[in-house]
């Protein structure tokens, strides 16, 4: 696993939107290693905030959260600010999930549990495409 | 020979020649007058006696004038001539005196030939009466011997007519009839009667009885004194056959009028015919069902056994149309008869009618609307010749038979028809009602009475006015006639009616109107079914279609549910992997300090430690709900078990106060005590969970009836009203605010719920958000502890 992606994760942000606090701790560890910085929202509504409020570069959003489902959250953000980028990191891992969640606006979606290689290649994908 | 004419001539010529002659001689002679006045009075008397007056008297006149002359003539006698004029005068006298008494003889002569002349006319008229008379006649003395009989008599009796004269009347009667014959004789003659009659028959010199009426009648006495008797006989069989006609035509319509079918009746209508028509037998042949051929169906034998051998014979035989007497019969559908049987060749008994001694027969058929529908066969063991009043009789009476067996097949098919519905009606498994045009009840089939456990008083009274107003209320529900406005449809109502023992039954009433033969409504037919077992198999059916329906869309919705049970389990599943791959996959890439490493260790433990408490949870609640899981059941005190799920709640939840309200006095219940303590913890786990620090768990029991009620109370963070009746339902736990940091596995209410159903109680909750829940759930108390119960509080 790359341990730093230079220039591409410096001042990169990533919003992690994710009720569960293990999921939380291992996406900031990972991240962070990676060289990005990290934010956390544990429900929907606080990750619309911060991704309103604090203008991460894009979110890893996940979708069974308490309050509105990470998907509401995507509407609600995609709304004000369309061109943002939002994975979608979800347990809800059938085929039919993947398509359900592109169709709702997705960006990409990556399924739990994943390879930690996996999160930083789709980070990387986004942080180069900004770049 | 002379002529007639001549010797009248001469006749009468001769006294004047006689009394010229005695004037000549009185002349010659110079005789005194008185001399000869004798003379001349002789030849006057004698013309007198022979002429007519008038001619006497012309004699008498010329001899007058014969006396007178000569004294005329002699002038000197002038004297004379007085005395010649009394003389002359006499002789006129004596002529006038002459022809008068002679015209009178002559006269009486006359009439007395005259008399004597009819006399013998009359005798002449009366024998040719005698014998040209059409009735028999004889005179006989008051023995009865017959003096004189006419030939007609004898002819009658084809007797010898001078064989006949000296018999007696008597010997004339047959056998059975001379008493009768005797006592009319004895009765003329001892004065008591003058005329006496009767009908005897007499026998002929064949043998053969002869049908007459005998009548005998005294006669005055006659010159010679001896009194006489008149004997006539007249032939009566024409009467006799007449009579026999219309008695034979009345005895058949009796015998028709009194039979109730052509079975019955064809024997006694064969005796009439043997009886009254003198036949010795009869047989009915009857037309078989293909209308091909005929057979006897019916024989009557009025003469004695040697005729069964031929009836016998007739059973057996067939004829075919216009073959034999009784075949050409039906062919020509007249009476056909046959004289002399030996002779005729194609008649089908011919040899049982020889042996039986039958000569002749006679078929008439029996006639009906044009067709022959029989034969009536008159056989006799003389010989006979119908008369033509017979045939006429006969092919009256085949009309009329033909007639009568007609009406009596329609009257029969009618009776049996009527027995039919009779039976139709008391027998049908069908309740049946027979309704006057007023709706009034006339008559209940046992079926109907059976049906609503009545009997005939109540079903009148009662039951059948009940049933009438069901079927009007049911009628205005349907929009349907009530009964009495028209059965017209024929349709069926179906109405609820109890019955005498307050059973309740549906019943399916069918009306048909029948209507008189004017065509208006008469009666009812009303038909009653009982569709009670229809209709509740109906209701059944329906019942079962819906739970069917219902079990159809309960399965689509567990197909469904079962879907979204496997997206929540994978997605637990997988939500709890995501921390264990991650964290091991940077433990095995290594780097990392060895705090770091504990750390992870600790998530990777807590998650893999969930999937375990996950998978037990789903394989318990598996078990439960398939029914699978067995309890161990021992007498339980819930007031220990609240207290064990205190102690082992207790270490993890210092931060809450637990309070307990209990029933010293809660009676024991039947139970698996783990499972109980299970569910106990489970409830009292959730309730510290949702609980704030500080806050308070309450935990109570008490006896509720046949249950014990445990109650457990949190003054956490409550529930949401679209939560609370969720919370039992798989994966369905609180996320809101503080719980979504609460580890669970989202099955924990669901099982705590089959375990108290398992143990036949109930689990509910109460909440207000903010102020805490409450989850209260039964468990039935042992029988014998709630009895207990009773009688402590009784």
């Amino acid at each position: 696993m790359p341990e730093s992606n230079g220039a591409a994760a410096q001042g990169f942000t990533v919003l992690v939107a994710d009720d569960n606090e293990v999921a939380q701790r291992l996406c900031r560890r990972v991240l962070e290693k990676a060289g990005y910085s990290v934010l956390i929202a544990a429900d929907g509504l606080q990750a619309v905030e911060i991704a309103l409020n604090q203008h991460p570069a894009m979110i890893l959003m996940d979708v069974a959260m308490p309050g509105i489902d990470g998907l509401e959250a995507m509407r609600r953000i995609k709304t004000q600010v369309p061109a943002m980028p939002i994975v979608i990191a979800s347990a809800h891992s059938m085929a039919s999930d993947r398509e359900r969640f592109l169709a709702a606006g997705a960006d990409n979606v990556l399924s739990k549990p994943f390879r930690l290689a996996d999160l930083i290649s789709i980070v990387q994908s986004l942080a180069a495409a900004k770049a | 020979m002379t002529p007639s004419w001549a010797r009248t001539l001469v006749r009468r010529a001769m006294p004047y020649a006689a009394l010229a002659a005695i004037l000549a001689v009185q002349a010659v002679a110079k005789a005194d007058p008185v001399v000869a006045f004798p003379l001349y009075l002789t030849v006057v008397l004698l013309v007198s006696l022979r002429e007519e007056r008038a001619a006497a008297f012309a004699v008498a006149a010329v001899a007058a004038v014969a006396v007178v002359i000569p004294p005329l003539a002699d002038a000197d006698a002038a004297a004379d001539v007085a005395s010649a004029l009394l003389l002359a005068g006499v002789m006129l006298a004596v002529a006038l005196s002459v022809g008068e008494l002679m015209r009178h003889a002559r006269a009486a002569a006359t009439s007395a030939q005259r008399r004597v002349d009819e006399m013998a006319a009359s005798d002449r008229r009366l024998r040719a009466a005698f014998e040209s008379a059409e009735v028999g006649l004889g005179l006989a003395d008051l023995d009865g011997r017959l003096l004189q009989v006419n030939h007609r008599f004898a002819s009658l009796l084809a007797r010898d007519h001078d064989a006949m004269v000296g018999s007696s009347v008597v010997d004339l009667a047959f056998e059975n009839d001379r008493s009768a014959v005797r006592e009319g004789l004895a009765l003329i003659r001892n004065g008591d009667v003058t005329r006496w009659e009767s009908d005897v028959e007499q026998v002929r010199t064949d043998g053969e009885p002869l049908p007459v009426s005998l009548h005998f009648a005294r006669l005055p006495n006659t010159v010679t004194g001896e009194p006489s008797l008149l004997v006539q006989a007249t032939d009566i069989t024409v009467r006799r056959q007449a009579d026999a006609i219309r008695d034979c035509i009345a005895a058949v319509r009796q015998v028709i009028v009194n039979s109730s079918g052509a079975e019955v009746a064809m024997p006694p209508l064969l005796a009439a015919l043997c009886e009254h028509l003198g036949w010795s037998a009869a047989q009915h042949w009857a037309l078989d069902s293909e209308r091909r051929s005929m057979r006897v169906r019916h024989g009557w034998n009025a003469a004695g056994p040697l005729l069964n051998g031929f009836l016998h014979a007739g059973r057996n035989a067939t004829v075919v149309e216009g073959s034999g007497l009784v075949g050409r019969a039906w062919r020509a559908g007249t009476v056909t008869a046959e004289v002399d049987l030996s002779a005729a060749a194609d008649y089908q008994l011919q040899n049982a009618a020889r042996l039986a001694g039958v000569r002749s027969a006679l078929a008439f058929p029996i006639v009906d609307g044009g067709e022959v529908a029989g034969v009536v066969e008159l056989v006799s063991a003389t010989s006979r010749t119908p008369t033509d009043d017979q045939v006429t009789m006969l092919a009256t009476a085949g009309v009329e038979i033909g007639q009568f067996m007609r009406r009596a097949d329609v009257a029969q098919a009618l009776r049996r028809s009527e027995a039919d519905h009779r039976a139709i009606f008391e027998r049908s498994p069908i309740g049946i009602a027979h309704v006057g045009g007023g709706g009034e009840l006339i008559e209940a089939n046992p079926a109907l009475l059976h049906m609503l456990e009545q009997d005939d008083a109540a079903m009148r009274t009662t039951a059948w006015p009940d049933l009438l107003r069901a079927y009007d209320q049911a009628a205005a529900r349907l929009h349907k006639a009530p009964f009495l406005a028209g059965i017209t449809d024929g349709g069926s109502i179906q109405v609820r009616a109890g019955t005498g023992t307050g059973n309740w039954l549906w019943l399916q009433l069918t009306a048909t109107s029948i209507p008189d033969a004017s065509g208006a409504p008469e009666h009812v037919l009303v038909m009653v079914e009982d569709v009670t077992a229809v209709r509740e198999t109906s209701d059944r059916l329906n019942e079962a279609l819906d739970a069917q329906r219902e079990a159809n869309s309960n399965l689509a919705k567990l197909d469904t549910t079962k879907s979204e049970f496997l997206s929540i389990v994978s997605h637990e599943f997988r939500t709890a992997l995501t921390g264990i791959q991650g964290f091991s996959e940077l433990i095995r890439d290594g780097g990392l300090e060895s705090d770091e490493v504990r750390a992870y260790g600790g998530y990777i433990f807590n998650d893999a430690d969930r999937v375990n408490r996950l998978i037990g949870d789903m394989l318990d609640l598996d078990r439960m709900e398939s029914g699978r899981m067995s309890m161990r059941t021992t007498q339980v005190d819930i007031n220990d078990v609240l207290m064990e799920a205190i102690s082992r709640a207790a270490p993890g939840a210092i931060s809450v106060e637990f309070k307990s309200d209990l029933d010293p006095r809660l009676p024991i219940v039947t139970g698996d005590r783990d499972r109980l303590i299970q569910v106990v913890s489970n409830v009292v786990n959730n309730a510290v969970k949702y609980s704030p620090e500080g806050g308070t768990v309450t935990l109570a029991s008490r006896a509720e009836g046949r249950f014990a009620l445990v109650s457990v109370s949190d003054t956490g963070i409550g529930i949401p009203p679209d939560e609370i009746g969720h919370v039992f339902e798989r994966f369905r736990r609180v996320r809101t605010g503080a719980a979504q940091s609460i580890p669970g596995t989202g099955l924990g209410l669901t099982i705590v719920k089959q375990i108290i159903e398992m143990h036949g109680g109930k689990i509910w909750v109460e909440s207000a958000v903010g102020h805490g829940s409450s989850f209260h759930f039964t468990i039935p108390l042992s029988p014998e502890s709630a009895d207990s119960l009773q009688v402590q509080h009784a």
